[in-house]
């Protein structure tokens, strides 16, 4: 396939991309899934729906980098919460739209590849939908990707432990007097 | 191996901390609970290079000025190295600021001091080459290299600006061994340090006030003239009488960086917006500021910067040491100055969080790539745009709640120029010894050879969001020059439609710089607030 033509299909995609997940968020709104209680117990920004959706994706996505320090996706859903402190409460509302358009089966399908929620996949199936998600050519799937995947390695990466961990010694000593 | 965890930083004074004892006036906004109202000659909405040069040169003539800052006041006290905390409190949205489809991350500063802060000292003249052609597309007047050289030699001198004069870091001698290797120019960078450590934590915050950044230079020497700042308090809009500006309403942010409720009215005849690109706009468009050709928030530019990692045999600590000492401009303007985009070349300091979001992935072989950062050198190519029809750069827009967020989707133009600058730095690292190679793009693996990795690059789809991109240096939104058809902002900082108000910051740059923005600031805005107080003081 030539550039362009990638291109062209890419623009047709994304637009069609940008379409599905207003209507969706529309419809999750319509629906309730949308329903904003408040953070979940012992997050400061996620939901309880958020936690239930993510964190078995952020276990998938960690993966070793969770288990080689003894943490569970439940540390690096926590940690993914801390970094949302220094986000502007826009930056979360957009991250919370696409949270909420993938409570529903069909945008999980259209984003992921996979109408099965994370958390009703095993690990295998985890790999394989990251594995199928990771390459589509779907403009709305590689923001999607992009968008709730990159947050999480930062997050986790620059708790001191986990950074350790990389082999990076860590920073010298501030002593305030 | 490298080791500086157990290295003491102490005994360093906190200039603040000694400031405020003595009587500066400094205002947190987050302690604001009722309304109040504050006046001065010159209120600056930004503490960043623009607004802090500007507000020592006007303090020094005697003219009362107040600092609004959105950002919290950080100081030396409070930078303990510690990455994901200087993420939260010294860069726009914690380090998560994008364009609007995620092609594109962002980081820049937001704390007093702005972009300074957190910058990684690089301090270059702004090239000949776009002050003509900003002369030449757009009007912009009395700027050629010759009338701005005194004005940059002036910074230079007060920000101790001098090229490096010790060894590169590993990961900057990278770029050394690749150019000399292949025959490719390259130099050492001026930087703005005073007994610098070359301990590598520029991005966190200098924890030993070496970096010359407005924290420990320009502010401390306006807030001893009198300056009054209140931080941790966003200017939400103007004060608009007719065509002229009255004063600024100010919004207090408590710890959360939610509106306390309170209003701060600030009152002043002359209004400057140094909020830097992005937020200079989105105030303009908050305020609703008269723009009849609509050209407020247009032609933001980026550096749209692409990297690439190579891995190396021996050790490179690419978190340790001076993050940027070495550049090629080889490539800049191979193509001249408005055809295919040309790139500078430079090297990124690499610490964990900001490696693990760049490196992507999943699983498995996002854990094995990480485990490799010690030998991990990673180069950069900061495209210029805006040089081009192609090119007109991003849009600023406001979400619901007045934020801003950048539009500014990869095109093919920009995509062609991140595929030729993997090229550059793959036979970059292979020239210096590179092991394997891995281009900043979400498809593509390590290569192992300079062959490989140029039939890979040359095979993969260069598509936005997937191509890996990011920018440290906001540009552009309230473009400079006589050309009204494009420009808002007159040559000497002036805004063209409001009588009273000045935009004196990065923001004024018709297109991109080609080379780290923060001298061309400090720069164009000595000179523009020098004249400004000229005015003012007739």
């Amino acid at each position: 396939m030539d550039q362009g033509l990638n291109r062209r299909s890419f623009l047709k995609l994304g637009a069609a991309g940008s379409a599905f997940l207003a209507a969706g968020s529309s419809l999750t709104l319509l629906t309730g899934c949308a329903s904003n209680d408040g953070p979940a117990a012992g997050y400061r920004h996620f939901r309880q729906q958020d936690v239930d959706l993510l964190t078995p994706l952020v276990g998938a996505v960690l993966g070793k980098a969770l288990t080689d320090v003894g943490a569970t996706a439940e540390d690096g859903m926590k940690a993914y919460d801390d970094l949302l402190e220094g986000a502007m409460p826009g930056t979360r509302a957009t991250l919370f739209q696409i949270l909420d358009l993938m409570q529903l089966g069909a945008a999980r399908w259209f984003i992921t590849g996979t109408w099965a929620s994370f958390a009703e996949q095993s690990e295998d199936e985890l790999q394989q939908t990251l594995a199928h998600w990771s390459t589509s050519e779907r403009g709305l799937s590689r923001m999607a990707f992009k968008g709730l995947t990159q947050p999480m390695f930062m997050a986790w990466y620059v708790k001191p432990e986990a950074a350790r961990s990389t082999g990076y010694p860590g920073p010298p000593q501030k002593i305030v007097a | 191996m490298q080791d500086l965890s157990s290295l003491p930083i102490k005994g360093i004074n906190d200039p603040w901390k000694t400031g405020i004892k003595n009587g500066w006036d400094v205002i947190d906004g987050r302690t604001v609970s009722a309304d109040r109202t504050l006046e001065a000659d010159v209120a600056i909405i930004g503490t960043g290079a623009g607004g802090a040069v500007s507000a020592e040169i006007l303090t020094q003539r005697g003219l009362k000025v107040i600092l609004i800052e959105a950002g919290k006041l950080m100081s030396s006290d409070d930078f303990t190295l510690n990455e994901g905390q200087a993420y939260r409190d010294l860069y726009q949205e914690g380090a998560m600021r994008a364009t609007k489809d995620a092609g594109m991350t962002i980081l820049q500063g937001r704390t007093v001091g702005g972009t300074t802060v957190v910058n990684w000292t690089s301090s270059f003249r702004t090239p000949s080459e776009t002050l003509q052609y900003w002369r030449d597309t757009f009007g912009v007047e009395s700027q050629s290299r010759s009338e701005l050289d005194p004005w940059f030699q002036k910074m230079e001198a007060r920000l101790n600006i001098s090229k490096w004069i010790m060894p590169p870091n590993a990961n900057n001698d990278v770029l050394k061994k690749g150019c000399d290797a292949l025959g490719w120019e390259w130099a050492v960078i001026p930087r703005n340090v005073e007994g610098c450590w070359n301990i590598g934590y520029c991005g966190m915050g200098c924890p030993t006030n070496a970096k010359q950044s407005m924290l420990v230079t320009t502010l401390p020497s306006a807030m001893n003239h009198g300056a009054t700042l209140i931080h941790s308090a966003q200017a939400h809009r103007l004060l608009i009488d007719g065509d002229t500006v009255t004063g600024v309403e100010v919004r207090p942010l408590n710890n959360d960086k939610v509106p306390t409720g309170a209003t701060v009215t600030v009152k002043a005849k002359t209004v400057i917006a140094s909020g830097g690109g992005i937020q200079s706009p989105a105030l303009l468009m908050r305020s609703e500021a008269p723009d009849p050709q609509g050209r407020v928030g247009k032609r933001t530019f980026l550096h749209p910067t692409t990297f690439t990692f190579g891995i190396y045999d021996q050790e490179v600590a690419p978190y340790y040491g001076a993050p940027q000492s070495l550049y090629s401009d080889e490539f800049v303007f191979k193509h001249g100055v408005d055809g295919p985009a040309g790139y500078k070349l430079e090297m990124m300091p690499m610490h964990p969080g900001l490696t693990g979001a760049l490196m992507g992935g999943y699983g498995g072989d996002a854990r094995h790539e990480i485990e490799r950062l010690p030998n991990l050198a990673s180069s950069i190519a900061l495209i210029r745009d805006g040089f081009h029809a192609d090119n007109p750069g991003g849009t600023v827009e406001l979400r619901d709640n007045g934020e801003p967020v950048l539009d500014y989707p990869m095109n093919d133009y920009l995509l062609d120029a991140a595929k030729r600058t993997h090229l550059t730095m793959a036979e970059m690292h292979f020239a210096a010894g590179a092991k394997e190679i891995r281009p900043s793009h979400a498809h593509a693996g390590y290569y192992k050879s300079w062959q490989e990795a140029r039939d890979a690059i040359n095979s993969l789809a260069y598509d936005p969001v997937i191509t890996g991109v990011g920018s440290a240096h906001v540009m552009g939104g309230c473009a400079m020059g006589q050309d009204e058809s494009q420009c808002v902002v007159n040559s000497d900082g002036s805004y063209k439609y409001l009588n009273g108000l000045y935009v004196i910051d990065g923001s004024v740059f018709p297109t991109s710089l080609g080379v780290n923005p923060q001298l061309t600031i400090y720069g164009m805005s000595a000179r523009n607030a020098t004249a400004l107080a000229d005015r003012l003081k007739a």
